[in-house]
């Protein structure tokens, strides 16, 4: 290695390591202040307590937020599948006649801005009259959820054997059977690794929810921003804390189940 | 059924032509059928209803609040010449272009040396990058009000005090340049997931080459690599560019109300002023400038694909 190509490589380094602490700096703060003993959040943080904790865990705002969340997460994702899973099937197993521009639709609200996704939405169910507030919640995520689901288990079948498939078929077994036996077991990974990513973007959407929530049905993100915009003790970067030790597991988890870089899709 | 049939479709494509037709359109039929439901739910929800809102943005609110005749063009004019609104435009589209740009350069030495970096570092690099965008942006968001914030108790003001860089705390927070951090933070892993993916494809023994026949390694960059993952660079710039200006809670929150952006408008003019038709105007506003960026950068890529 020549002289400047040290100065080079030192420079990429020093680039990327300042780049990982500018990721890492405000997860660490918000970490850092929850355990602060003081009344109002300030930096540095002073003395420890797990004070802020107990009060959260026992805020009944945050349990119902916290639980409203869980249940909307979970139910999108269902929702995702049912009809994300078989779309995908079809788009790499079958010779649909158009298949791509169908692709292009399924995929289309990721590059539309979600928050006019929602904005729309809210119109729709006005015009329409529908006023149950959870329903209209789980219809949204379901649709900023499902392109997710689209895009992994795509990934996923693309990887997945077909002559498995075929010997399986030849053998007698029937459609479903050889998809049930043969290319769940070997897309199981990607799926589950899909579920698990739906279920964060789901859990963690602002820009969809502002427009369709209420004071009964209330996610976790409007409340947290209610709080960050109006508490200014430690106890919301308590709550934040929570929710970024929930998303270490899942990515973590990721990890494990197909890598994170598969999992995201790129 | 024969056999033939029934290992439809995956053996059929050797079969000869005759055979193959009845089977294919069953096959069609079969995965259409699969694609019903979420196509359905799509042009339902998603289609219809964002058709629909920028129907509003041509239509007319009566007094009473209700949208109907006569088509106007008025709500675009009152936009584009009342410079209030184009003030939020411009600083939209100059927040998204600078956020971008900043995770390019940013972006590529972290993806280089995720390319090249050993399997434990990589992986340990992408846990890294990627974990922040489980983490809701909200969050984040949160996260860096506490490190901007104006006071002396702000991370950033604190350290700068220490340091006896500074003897009176800055003013970060609620600026253009409080969005564009927040916002560079929130996007960056869009921009550096495909630089790595573009980068990883080129083949090292071109920039070998290139080393060997005596270029110092930024003109190898230059001249080899720049050129080869410039299809990652697309992709990424439109990603961060369409995700920032699509923006609503970094704006709200890092922003205030010195550096808005269209969502906060969008945001105003339906909760607080009511006037759906010229809140579906600026939505319609935001939704071409986002698809604008995307088909320039999509025609961009099939250009290069073709050459």
């Amino acid at each position: 290695m020549n002289g400047r190509s040290v100065v080079g490589s030192a420079m990429l380094y020093t680039v990327t390591v300042a780049m990982l602490l500018f990721i890492a700096a405000p997860l660490l703060v918000t970490m850092s202040l929850s355990v602060s003993d003081t009344q109002f959040v300030s930096f540095p943080p002073k003395g420890f307590t797990l004070a802020w904790y107990g009060k959260v865990l026992h805020d009944p705002d945050v349990r119902s937020a916290l639980s409203f969340s869980l249940w909307l997460a979970a139910s999108a994702t269902a929702g995702a599948f049912l009809l994300g899973l078989p779309a995908a099937f079809a788009l790499v197993r079958f010779p649909v006649p158009g298949g791509a521009a169908i692709r292009s639709l399924l995929l289309s609200p990721l590059i539309f801005p979600v928050l006019v996704t929602g904005l729309a939405l809210l119109q729709l169910f006005s015009i329409l009259g529908w006023g149950s507030v959870p329903v209209n919640l789980l219809i949204a995520h379901i649709l900023v959820t499902s392109p997710y689901v689209v895009r992994t288990v795509t990934a996923s079948l693309l990887l997945a054997d077909v002559t498995l498939e075929e010997a399986a078929r030849t053998l007698g077994a029937s459609r479903w059977r050889t998809f049930r036996r043969v290319t769940l077991p070997q897309i199981a990974p990607g799926v589950a690794a899909g579920g698990l990513f739906a279920f964060m973007v789901s859990f963690d959407n602002y820009p969809v929810s502002m427009w369709l929530a209420d004071a009964q049905n209330d996610p976790m993100p409007m409340l947290i921003y209610r709080k960050a915009t109006s508490v200014f003790d430690p106890s919301v970067a308590t709550i934040s804390t929570l929710l970024i030790g929930l998303a270490i597991v899942v990515v973590l988890l990721l990890d494990r189940l197909v890598g994170l870089r598969r999992a995201m899709g790129m | 059924m024969t056999v033939t049939a029934r290992i439809f479709p995956f053996a059929s494509l050797a079969l000869p032509i005759r055979s193959r037709v009845p089977s294919l359109s069953r096959a069609q039929l079969a995965g259409l059928l699969l694609l019903l439901p979420a196509t359905g739910f799509l042009l339902a929800f998603f289609v219809v209803s964002a058709l629909t809102l920028f129907a509003y943005s041509v239509l007319t609110q009566r007094a009473d609040g209700v949208v109907a005749l006569p088509l106007t063009l008025s709500h675009f004019q009152h936009f584009f010449s009342t410079s209030l609104y184009t003030h939020v435009l411009f600083s939209t589209l100059r927040m998204a272009a600078v956020t971008a740009a900043l995770a390019a350069l940013l972006g590529y030495p972290v993806a280089m040396v995720m390319v090249r970096g050993n399997a434990m570092v990589v992986r340990i690099m992408t846990i890294i990058v990627i974990a922040p965008l489980i983490v809701s942006v909200v969050v984040r968001t949160y996260g860096w009000q506490l490190l901007l914030a104006n006071t002396r108790t702000g991370v950033v003001n604190w350290i700068l005090l220490s340091l006896g860089i500074i003897h009176q705390p800055i003013r970060i927070l609620y600026t253009e340049t409080a969005v564009i951090i927040g916002s560079l933070h929130v996007f960056f892993p869009m921009m550096v997931l495909p630089l790595a993916s573009a980068l990883a494809k080129i083949n090292p023994q071109l920039e070998d080459a290139a080393r060997t026949l005596g270029a110092p390694s930024w003109r190898v960059f230059w001249r080899v690599s720049l050129p080869l993952s410039l299809p990652g660079l697309a992709v990424g710039f439109t990603l961060v560019f369409s995700l920032t200006a699509s923006s609503y809670v970094t704006p709200a929150i890092l922003g205030g109300t010195s550096a808005q952006m269209l969502g906060n408008l969008i945001e105003q003019q339906i909760a607080a002023v009511y006037d759906w038709p010229f809140g579906a105007t600026v939505a319609f506003v935001l939704v071409a400038t986002v698809l604008a960026i995307n088909m320039a950068s999509t025609w961009f890529l099939e250009r290069r694909n073709r050459a």
